[in-house]
Formats: C-alpha cells, sequence, structure tokens
C-alpha cells in the first residue's frame, strides 16, 4: 500500500506574550495509507485541530517533518498543497454571499482547475449532498447543517488525494449528522479518498474510521485499527450482576485491586464493571465478593464501545 | 494558464458580489458624490472665478482619493472578513500560493473600481461643467502607478489586521492621511514626493488639466513615480509577508 501522509515528530508550542507557552502538540509522529480513513480522537484541547492546520501548513510547526506523498510539506509548500483539501471548523471556510453552486465553482478555480471540466463532478456533488433545492440560494440563508455539508463539498470539488476534516459533524442535529457520516462512510467504502478527521464524538470515530489515533494533552495514546480495539477492551470488559448491595470494606478492598473498577448502585442492585485480565482475576473479584452479604447473579462480557474505551484510555493517560 | 483561472475565479466572485450588492455600491457613490459637490461648491463660493485651476484640481484629487480609498479598504478590509469567514485559510491552502491570489484580487477590484470611478468622474465632470482630458491611454498606466503604493499600504494594514486584530480605527484615520497627501502641493512641500500619492496625483492633473500626453511628461518625475510606488507596494508587501509568518507561527490565519 501507498504512503500518503507521515507525521514525524510533530509538535507545536504557542508562544504567548504574557503567561506562559503552550504545549499544544508534543512529538507526535503517525503514517496514513492510500485510501485509509483515520480518526483522531481526543478530549477538548487535545491538540487535533493543532494537528491538522499543522498538516495543511497553516500553522507553522515548532519541530518536526511533515511528508505528504513524498512531498515535504514545510519546504515545498504549493506541491503538497496539490495534494490537500481540507474544512476547519464547520460551517465557516465557505462565501456566505455566494450560492451553493457559486462556492463550488469559486473553489474550483481557486485551485486552478477549470470549471467547465469539472462541471460534471459539481452537479454530482450538489446531488449527493441534497443541496440541488438551494443551488441558487446564497449560502448564508441556509441552514447550519447545510452550510457545513456545502464545506465539505467545496473541499471535495477540488478533487485532492487527501481530506482533512476536522470536527465535520460538530453542531448537527442528528439527521444530519447521519446524512453527513453515510456520504463519507460510502465515499471511504468506494476508496475514493484518503480522509483523516477529527472528533470528538467516539460514535462518529467508530462509525466511519477503520484505524482510530487517541491524542491526549498532545500526545498520541494509541493507534490501532478499530476493530482491534473494540476486540481487545471486548476480551477484558466485564460486568458483574450483583443482588442488594455491597459492604463499604467489600467496595473498598474491590477498589484497591482494581483501581479503575466501577461500582453502581440501585435500589435492589449493584452493578460492577471491570477490566480483568484472564480467569484469575476473575476469581479474585469473587472472592472478595463472597465475604459479604452480596449474591452474584450474572458475570457478563460486556459489548464495548469506542467511547469507554476511549474514556478508559484517557483516564489511565491523566494518572 | 492555471493562474489565469485563478484570477477568473477571483474576478468573478468580485462580479458577483457588486451585482448582488449593487445596492451598497451605488449608495457609495452617490455619498462620494455628495461629499464632492459640498466640497466643490464650498471652495467656489470662496474662491470664486479666481480658483479656476484650483476647481479643476479639486475634481481629478477626488477621483484620485476615491481609487485611492477604494484600493485600500477593499483590500485591508477583505482580510479581515475572510479572517472572520474562515474562507482565508482556504486562500492559504490554493496551491497557486496564497501571492497569486491576492494580487490577483488586487487586479480584479482594480478593474471594477476603475469603471467605478469612470462612472463619478464623468458625473462630476458633467455637474460642475469642467471637463477634463480623458486621455485613458496615458491615464491608465499613471493611476495604476499612482494606486500601487496604496496597495502597498493596503497589504501593511491587512498584516497587522492578521496579527492585532483591532486595527479598524486605523483604517479610518489614514482614509484622511490620504486627502492630505493628495492635496498638499509638492511643488511647495518637496518631501511630499517621497511619501505615496503626491506625485502621481501631480502627473496625473497634468495629463488631465493641462493636456499632456504621458509621453511629453518629464522623464525623471515618471521614474521617480516608478521608484516612489515600487518602494511602498514593496515595503507593505513585505511587511504583510513578515506579519503572515507571525500569524502563521501563532496560528492566528482562521482566528478574528
Ligand atoms: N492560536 C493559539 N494560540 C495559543 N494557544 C492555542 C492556540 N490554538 C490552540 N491553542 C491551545 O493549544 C491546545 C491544543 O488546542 P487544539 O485547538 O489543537 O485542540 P483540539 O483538540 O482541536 O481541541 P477542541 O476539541 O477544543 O477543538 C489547547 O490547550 C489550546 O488552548
Ligand atoms: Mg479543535
Amino acid at each position: 500500500m501507498k504512503l500518503v501522509l507521515e507525521v514525524k515528530e510533530l509538535t507545536k508550542v504557542y508562544k504567548q506574550r504574557r503567561g506562559e507557552n503552550v504545549l499544544a502538540v508534543d512529538q507526535i509522529s503517525f503514517s496514513v495509507w492510500k485510501n485509509e480513513v483515520v480518526g483522531l480522537l481526543g478530549p477538548n484541547g487535545a491538540g487535533k485541530t493543532t494537528t491538522i492546520k499543522s498538516i495543511a501548513v497553516l500553522i507553522k510547526p515548532t519541530g518536526g517533518e511533515i511528508w505528504i506523498d513524498g512531498v515535504n510539506a514545510l519546504k515545498d509548500q504549493k506541491r503538497s498543497l496539490e495534494r490537500i483539501a481540507a474544512v476547519l471548523e464547520g460551517n465557516r471556510n465557505i462565501y456566505w454571499r455566494l450560492t451553493p453552486k457559486e462556492n463550488l465553482e469559486f473553489f474550483v478555480g481557486l485551485q486552478g482547475h477549470s470549471v467547465r471540466r469539472t462541471r460534471g463532478y459539481i452537479d454530482e456533488l450538489i446531488e449527493l449532498f441534497k443541496l440541488k433545492e438551494k443551488q441558487n440560494t446564497p449560502a448564508r440563508k441556509l441552514s447550519r447543517g447545510m452550510q457545513q455539508k456545502l464545506a465539505i463539498a467545496c473541499a471535495l470539488v477540488k478533487q485532492t488525494e487527501i481530506l482533512l476534516l476536522d470536527e465535520p459533524t460538530l453542531g448537527l442535529d442528528v439527521e444530519i449528522s447521519y446524512e453527513l457520516r453515510r456520504i463519507l462512510k460510502e465515499m471511504a467504502q468506494r476508496g475514493e479518498r484518503t480522509i483523516l478527521l477529527s472528533s470528538h464524538d467516539m460514535n462518529v470515530v467508530q462509525d466511519i474510521c477503520e484505524r482510530v489515533i487517541i491524542i491526549n494533552h498532545g500526545r498520541i495514546v494509541t493507534d490501532d485499527r478499530v476493530e482491534n480495539l473494540l476486540k481487545l477492551f471486548r476480551a477484558s470488559a466485564y460486568r458483574f450482576k450483583i443482588e442488594g448491595r455491597l459492604a463499604q470494606e467489600q467496595e473498598l478492598a474491590l477498589k484497591r485491586r482494581f483501581p479503575l473498577l466501577e461500582v453502581e448502585a440501585t435500589d435492589h442492585r449493584t452493578y460492577i464493571d471491570a477490566d480483568l485480565e484472564g480467569s484469575n482475576e476473575i476469581y479474585e473479584v469473587i472472592e472478595i465478593l463472597k465475604g459479604g452479604q452480596a449474591r452474584i447473579e450474572s458475570i457478563d462480557h460486556k459489548e464495548p464501545n469506542l467511547e469507554e474505551i476511549f474514556l478508559q484510555i484517557v483516564k489511565g493517560d491523566k494518572r | 494558464m492555471r493562474h489565469l483561472v485563478l484570477f477568473w475565479a477571483l474576478l468573478k466572485k468580485e462580479y458577483i458580489y457588486l451585482k448582488r450588492y449593487s445596492f451598497n455600491t451605488i449608495s457609495g457613490i452617490i455619498t462620494i458624490y455628495l461629499v464632492f459637490l459640498l466640497i466643490f461648491y464650498g471652495v467656489k463660493a470662496l474662491g470664486g472665478a479666481n480658483f479656476g485651476d484650483t476647481l479643476e484640481g479639486i475634481v481629478v484629487g477626488f477621483m484620485v482619493w476615491t481609487f485611492a480609498i477604494f484600493a485600500y479598504s477593499d483590500l485591508s478590509w477583505a482580510m479581515i472578513q475572510e479572517a472572520q469567514q474562515g474562507t482565508l485559510e482556504q486562500l492559504y491552502m490554493s496551491p497557486l500560493g496564497f501571492g497569486w491570489v491576492a494580487i490577483s484580487r488586487v487586479a480584479a477590484t482594480f478593474i471594477f473600481n476603475g469603471f467605478i470611478v469612470v462612472l463619478l468622474l464623468l458625473l462630476m465632470m458633467f455637474t460642475t461643467g469642467k471637463w477634463l482630458h480623458l486621455d485613458f491611454l496615458s491615464l491608465t498606466p499613471l493611476i495604476l502607478l499612482t494606486v500601487a503604493g496604496v496597495y502597498g499600504i493596503g497589504f501593511l494594514m491587512g498584516g497587522l489586521a492578521l496579527v492585532f486584530k483591532q486595527v479598524q480605527s486605523a483604517f479610518q484615520i489614514l482614509q484622511f492621511v490620504f486627502v492630505f497627501l493628495i492635496a498638499a502641493p509638492p511643488d511647495k512641500l518637496p518631501f511630499m514626493k517621497f511619501l505615496p500619492l503626491s506625485m502621481g496625483t501631480q502627473l496625473i492633473g497634468k495629463v488631465m488639466i493641462g493636456g499632456v500626453p504621458l509621453t511629453q511628461l518629464p522623464l525623471h518625475d515618471l521614474l521617480f513615480l516608478v521608484g516612489n510606488s515600487a518602494f511602498y507596494f514593496g515595503l507593505g508587501f513585505l511587511a504583510f509577508k513578515l506579519f503572515e509568518g507571525i500569524a502563521r507561527d501563532r496560528g492566528l490565519l482562521g482566528h478574528y
């Protein structure tokens, strides 16, 4: 497979006139192969936007290298920009006084491509993003969701190899968010583009991406295929259902032994969620529970979702 | 070829804006026209007939001022607006380079502003009865050269706006500085010709009032104008590049 994007030890320190310098991105390295769809997942302030803008050479990194299709992006900006389109922060990035059609045509021209020869693709995108009815309405009169769709269409119309999307579904209502996800997913499945998208919404990443890079405090915490992550956690996530309540000392003993374990009590039941490796650890939990009044009703494998995995990884990272 | 395609896209966008917001354009022209009438007839009432030359000078000066204001405000306001809209980052991502995008935009607006100013000029000449020499072949390069210095200032202010953001009040002050640069006579204040606009306005006056064609203007004056405009344009553009670098470093291209 062909390597299309290589980020090597990317570092960004924002110098501030007052106060401390901010280390936004701290020696991040990762690679993206052709036609991959990679999610950049992280909480607020993790460094997602900084990473994406550095790749698009809108921010000058403090250190590190970015290679796009074999081109050194920091040295040969124009050549690397031939291969990149980016949508930053949602519904901005478009001309509010121009209609969807005029916007699309403008961005084709900005790329130096002939509008006449791109006409077919412009119509295709208008169709795909359901902008037909509004194609002659100025963008400022469109709904936020429509504007956001248009912004993505304007990036696609440049027909670049790589598409960078910063929070593409932020602030959208559920319906439009799903529509966008469907479009991106189909595009990915057809193998049309290489996509790097950031989000702090795990559902979006789990839905669209094959691979996820989780960053926190400007560092990469994990970089793995989404299915691997799910598998890994599926193997070790357990939920104990217990009749009645735990005694205080039991709960303390459990938490001392397994710091990340969580206890949730309802009126008649207690649920214990824990990551356990191997049967020995399961027996340890059972051993501690035996001491009190509680009766174990069931022990189940939990179906994890990316959200929980993310929270655990980020929590683990903070300690 | 691709460079021309980009220029065409910017030209088209400017045209659409002009057409879609023609109300703004027209009301702008009318405002400028009313201010002109006020000044023209004010001076006429004060000085009477012995101000003959001055009255024609006012027409020329006003034309240059209009051109300068259009050129300058267009560039610096555009920078702020595009930063606000988040489209500035898109312009920066053009593979043909932001430099070419900026130059194309300047060229596109120069063309449209040219039409508007000619229209305004005809209107001014019609109402005042002061018909001046409209030798477009001589005037176009002269005006281009004169306004180039102003574009330099526009770039400088645009760069400042990228980094420091709140510079609108300085924008407005500069518009009045232009009045001074255009109106103060370089014959009496020799240092003036080292500043932008002054020298160019004088030469334009010679063409329009005196009927002298470009080829018969003193060569050293023309060369001086070329040097002056190149200096201010270059300085402004360089300053812009400097501020752009700072903005890139601080991650400010997409903020306003
Ligand atoms: N232009 C800037 N100047 C100074 N600090 C900045 C700037 N942009 C971002 N930061 C800081 O750098 C860190 C990383 O910010 P960044 O915007 O990259 O995070 P993010 O993952 O995109 O967050 P979010 O989910 O909120 O968009 C944060 O601490 C942020 O405050
Ligand atoms: Mg962000």
